[in-house]
């Protein structure tokens, strides 16, 4: 994977909360199994940095959007797993409906003549 | 254990940072190791595998650094929120538990509100004497006073004054000195009718310089207007003085006012808040050259500015920058030298250079600062320390008392960490109650501050300006501050404890084994508390036998029934029979009005104004080098009038008339300092200069005290007016029946009609003219005792709390005592025994500690030893008496025990 251009970054600033509020709606995840969710779900559309999603992880986790605990992993590992808090929930609802609409307004632009 | 692991365990201070970095390296182990592997399973090899990973996920490095900084931020942000909410229950916890028992609630903080409040009130005093700089000085560190000392007999004397010749002499073109000022703040009558006295200072020009100021209207007086030849009489007056008496105007300017002898045209006012460089503020600035000429209209004979003999103004000096002060010191001392030797040639009856060593060194520009500072000061940096112990014995009270309701909960505490909750979290809700009850208590002493620091700025320093405590921030800050300290110290001793206690012990024995030993502690805390009200109560009786001695010694006349009214001429210039015939009439309207039995005239006043004239004997070389000698100028029965006894000869009565022989009457010291081993009566002094006639001893009087109470070396002689004409200087003395100063108004206002012109009186008692001087043991012998007494009863209380509680700890004890045949004599004797034994090893190391003390308060007593034997045996016996009071209703109380329901007992 080539390394992200600033151009990506800007795009991934505002929508990779909302990917990653999105992609712990499926239920408790370790970072590594939501980066590969992400890559997964985007396929070559988007490309994430790990790191910078890792940085994401522990925002939200500040702000309380997300807890995490320590669990077992699938093949035994300790691993570190996040979940949506309610405040999560909510936050991801909210900040969906902000993109749609958003994305809805920049597209009418783009139509335009 | 060692003191700081302890004090981790106590407060359970994880190690967070390290958990934080932990977590994230465990993370990141965990996501590479997972990436690798799944890649592997793709083909890859282990190296490659690796790369790849790496290579997707970024700059690892800095990213396990920004991990790491996000959590931190996140867990210290939880930990707040947790510590306060826990605190916020606490508080809550500790309201509830105070509201249960509200006798405990009460005491604790009734002892904390005396400790805390005894401190504050020290500090707003000594605040304002010691630490408060003058306000808007520039380059304040180089701002300094100037202080002049002789050696006298052998010590090293400062003097209050300066000359203005001398200030000259000390300042003129210095090398080391930016800027020289000279200060002297008297009291002046203001106004043309009903004149009041206030407090104006007369200042160089170079005054204002001193200062970053710019006058708030008007402008100040330049150095042109400040010299003796040319004075301009100008005034500017303070902000508060405009505001008050001119409404804050600005057509104050040019406006005149009469203060003392001339008029002042006001020319501006000083901003406002500030306050020159002393405690209080004077209502006008004037230049020093014209207030000289106010206060000092001389004889035309010697100019204020001329001689060295009048010493009334205080130097105050900015050094140059970069200038040390030892040179500062040097090259004043030198100037003083030489400053000496020059007023010895025009007064060649002053001592040998060699042997009064002049020396100047400038100093803290506050006086209770500096080298001479008064005794007072040093009565009130002492007391702060007694504050102090009284502070330390409320702490050791109030953390005996929770210790002692902590071992009652101890069976509650021992469940509670059963129960799995953290000693860190008990450790904090012992703090918060601690701190709730400190901080009520600090509530408690701001007002104890205020209504005590009214009480000792009216009663023992006056002189100390008469604001609030509550006035500014810095009182009710430190009143915080040492809430805070206290509820930190008060709580740690029994937190200690509980984090000490054993818990399958407590928890087995329901709290009743194994108490008795541990009440060690206790004990031991019981002991320094009483040890430190040992010490407090021997001050308190050193200061009192000092005060009694100087209350019993006899000063040779009767201070409490003379009021001295005082004439202050102006606008008039009598001529000398016209003077005689003004004086004759106030003395004759004084001795007729009710209550007054007598009233003669003087010219000095004992502790206030003295007259001195060289003395010439026969058969003594100089009679000015054996001392100073003061004159004072009598009517007839002076003596009975001021309650002088006369101890030989005769005194002088309305035969020393006009015509007849010049007569004298000297005190008895005097007599033996000029004619040692011979009979004075009949021998020959004259007086002013030896060519003036023979004046015969016709009577010795007994000593009185006229300037120190300490100096036992004065002398006094008394020459009738009649044969002496002193000018218009005239003092009357009124002896009333009543107390003078409940008197002195009445007299002044009656007298007053006798005045010409705007002329005004002045009247106080000379007990009032004499408190100065004894203000010093009075402060200490009342602060000693208040806090002596404060500490005592504290002692006492907690004396009592520990008695009843070991009394209720052996209740079973008691039982099988009785039961196997003990008398409850035996009981109560035996109590007894255990409160004396605690009070004896307070006693013995109180006293002790006292004893160490002593050297350094003896130079503060007044004719006291500081070890005193008396005052020593009575505050052992006091508090051994206290000692036996305190344990007595516990020990009846256990002699009453009756051993079957005791043994029962639990």
């Amino acid at each position: 994977m080539p390394p992200t251009t600033s151009k990506d970054l800007d795009l991934l600033q505002g929508t990779l909360d909302l990917i990653l509020l999105k992609a712990l709606t499926w239920g408790p995840m370790h970072g590594y199994a939501v980066a590969r969710w992400v890559a997964e779900t985007t396929g070559d559309d988007l490309t994430v940095e790990e790191g910078a999603l890792y940085t994401a992880l522990h925002r939200l986790e500040k702000r309380a959007l997300l807890s995490a605990e320590w669990g077992l992993s699938e093949n035994n590992r300790k691993a570190k797993y996040y979940k949506l808090t309610p405040a999560g929930k909510r936050e991801l609802t909210a900040s969906a409906d902000r993109f749609e609409r958003y994305t809805r307004a920049v597209f009418k632009v783009l139509r335009t003549a | 254990m060692s003191m700081q692991s302890k004090f981790r365990r106590l407060f359970r201070f994880d190690n967070d940072h390290h958990d934080v970095s932990r977590a994230v390296d465990d993370e990141l182990q965990f996501h590479f190791d997972s990436a690798v592997r799944d890649l592997m399973a793709k083909g890859a090899n282990e190296s490659d595998a690796r790369r790849q990973a790496e290579a997707r996920f970024g700059d690892v490095e800095r990213t396990r650094s920004g991990l790491k900084a996000i959590d931190h931020a996140r867990v210290s942000e939880s930990r707040r929120i947790e510590l306060l909410s826990n605190i916020a229950q606490d508080v809550r916890y500790a309201f509830r538990g105070l509201k249960r028992n509200p006798v405990f609630a009460l005491a604790v903080i009734t002892i904390l509100a005396l400790g805390i409040g005894a401190n504050s009130t020290m500090f707003g005093i000594v605040d304002r004497l010691l630490l408060r700089a003058p306000k808007f000085l520039a380059n304040a560190d180089r701002v300094q006073r100037v202080y002049l000392s002789m050696m006298v007999n052998g010590s090293r004397v400062y003097l209050a004054n300066s000359s203005y010749h001398r200030f000259h002499d000390l300042t003129d073109s210095s090398s080391t000195i930016e800027v020289a000022a000279a200060v002297w703040s008297p009291t002046l009558a203001i106004g043309a009718q009903n004149a009041r006295e206030f407090r104006v200072t007369y200042a160089t020009a170079t005054y204002w310089q001193l200062f970053n100021i710019r006058p708030a209207l008007g402008r100040f007086y330049a150095a042109n207007e400040d010299t003796p030849t040319n004075a301009a009489n100008v005034a500017v007056i303070s902000y508060p003085w405009w505001q008050s008496e001119y409404g804050g105007a600005d057509s104050v300017l040019g406006k005149t006012v009469r203060m003392g002898r001339l008029y002042y045209t006001i020319i501006g006012v000083t901003p406002k808040s500030f306050a020159g460089l002393g405690t209080e503020t004077p209502i006008a600035w004037i230049p020093l050259s014209s207030g000289a000429n106010n206060s000092f209209p001389g004889n035309g004979r010697t100019h204020w500015y001329e001689t060295y003999g009048m010493n009334w103004l205080q130097p105050i000096v900015r050094r140059k920058p970069n200038v040390p002060l030892q040179t500062t010191n040097a090259d004043l001392s030198h100037r003083f030298q030489q400053s000496y030797q020059a007023s010895r040639v025009i007064e060649p009856s002053r001592a040998s250079i060699e042997s009064v060593k002049p020396f100047a060194e400038v100093s803290s520009i506050l006086v209770a600062r500096g080298p001479n500072r008064a005794t007072e000061v040093k009565v009130a940096i002492w007391l702060v320390g007694v504050a102090i112990i009284v502070l330390l014995i409320a702490c050791a009270n109030v953390g005996n008392l929770m210790l002692a309701r902590a071992i009652q909960r101890q069976r509650e505490i021992a469940v509670r960490l059963a129960l799995g909750i953290s000693r860190s979290r008990l450790t904090l809700q012992i703090l918060v109650e601690s701190t709730v009850l400190a901080l009520l208590g600090g509530a408690a002493g701001l007002a104890v501050t205020e209504w005590g620091g009214r009480l000792l700025r009216a009663t023992l320093l006056p002189d100390l300006a008469t604001t609030s405590s509550l006035s500014d921030i810095r009182t009710p800050l430190f009143t915080l501050c040492v809430a805070i300290a206290v509820g930190a110290i008060t709580g740690l001793i029994p937190a200690w404890r509980s984090g000490r206690s054993s818990l399958a012990l407590s928890l087995k024995t329901g709290g009743r084994e194994g108490n008795y030993q541990r009440s060690r502690l206790r004990s031991s805390l019981l002991v320094v508390q009483s040890a430190m009200s040992v010490v407090l109560l021997v001050g308190a009786g050193l200061f009192v036998r000092s005060l009694h001695n100087l209350q019993s010694m006899r000063l040779g006349f009767d201070a409490n029934h003379i009021v001295w009214v005082s004439p202050h001429m102006r606008g008039v210039a009598l001529d000398s029979a016209r003077q005689r015939v003004f004086y004759d009439e106030l003395v004759r309207t004084a001795k007729q009005l009710p209550g007054v039995e007598n009233a003669s005239l003087g010219v000095s006043v004992p502790f206030a104004t003295e007259w001195e004239e060289p003395l010439f004997v026969a058969g003594i070389d100089s009679v000015d080098k054996l001392g100073a000698f003061e004159t004072q100028v009598v009517g007839p029965e002076y003596f009975q009038m001021m309650g002088t006894r006369i101890v030989s000869g005769r005194a002088i009565g309305v035969e020393d008339g006009r015509g007849t022989a010049f007569s004298m009457v000297v005190s008895e010291s005097m007599a033996k300092k000029l004619w040692p081993g011979e009979n004075a009566l009949t021998k020959c002094v004259r007086i002013g200069a030896d060519t003036n006639p023979c004046r015969a001893v016709v009577g010795l009087a007994e000593d009185i005290k006229s300037t120190s109470l300490t100096n036992r070396e004065q002398w006094q002689y008394y020459v009738p007016r009649t044969q002496y004409d002193p000018g218009d200087v005239g003092e009357l003395f009124v002896r009333v029946r009543g107390s003078a100063t409940a008197e002195a108004e009445r007299l002044r206002v009656a007298l007053q009609k006798l005045m010409p012109g705007d002329s005004y009186l002045s009247a106080k008692s000379l007990d009032d003219v004499l408190d100065p001087g004894r203000r010093s043991w009075q402060l200490g012998a009342t602060m000693f005792s208040v806090f002596g007494t404060l500490a005592l009863l504290v002692a006492a209380i907690g004396l009592y709390s520990v008695i009843s509680y070991t009394v209720a700890q052996r209740t079973r004890e008691m039982g099988v005592r009785v039961a196997l045949g003990a008398q409850s004599t035996d009981v109560v004797r035996m109590i007894l025994r255990q409160s004396v034994a605690l009070s004896g090893i307070a006693v013995v190391v109180g006293v002790a500690v006292a004893l160490v003390a002593s050297k350094w308060v003896e130079p503060l007593l007044f004719e006291t030893s500081a070890r005193d034997p008396l005052v020593y045996a009575s505050v052992a016996g006091l508090l051994l008496l206290v000692a036996l009071a305190a344990a007595l209703a516990p020990a009846l109380r256990a002699a009453r025990v009756d051993a079957s329901i005791a043994l029962r007992s639990d």
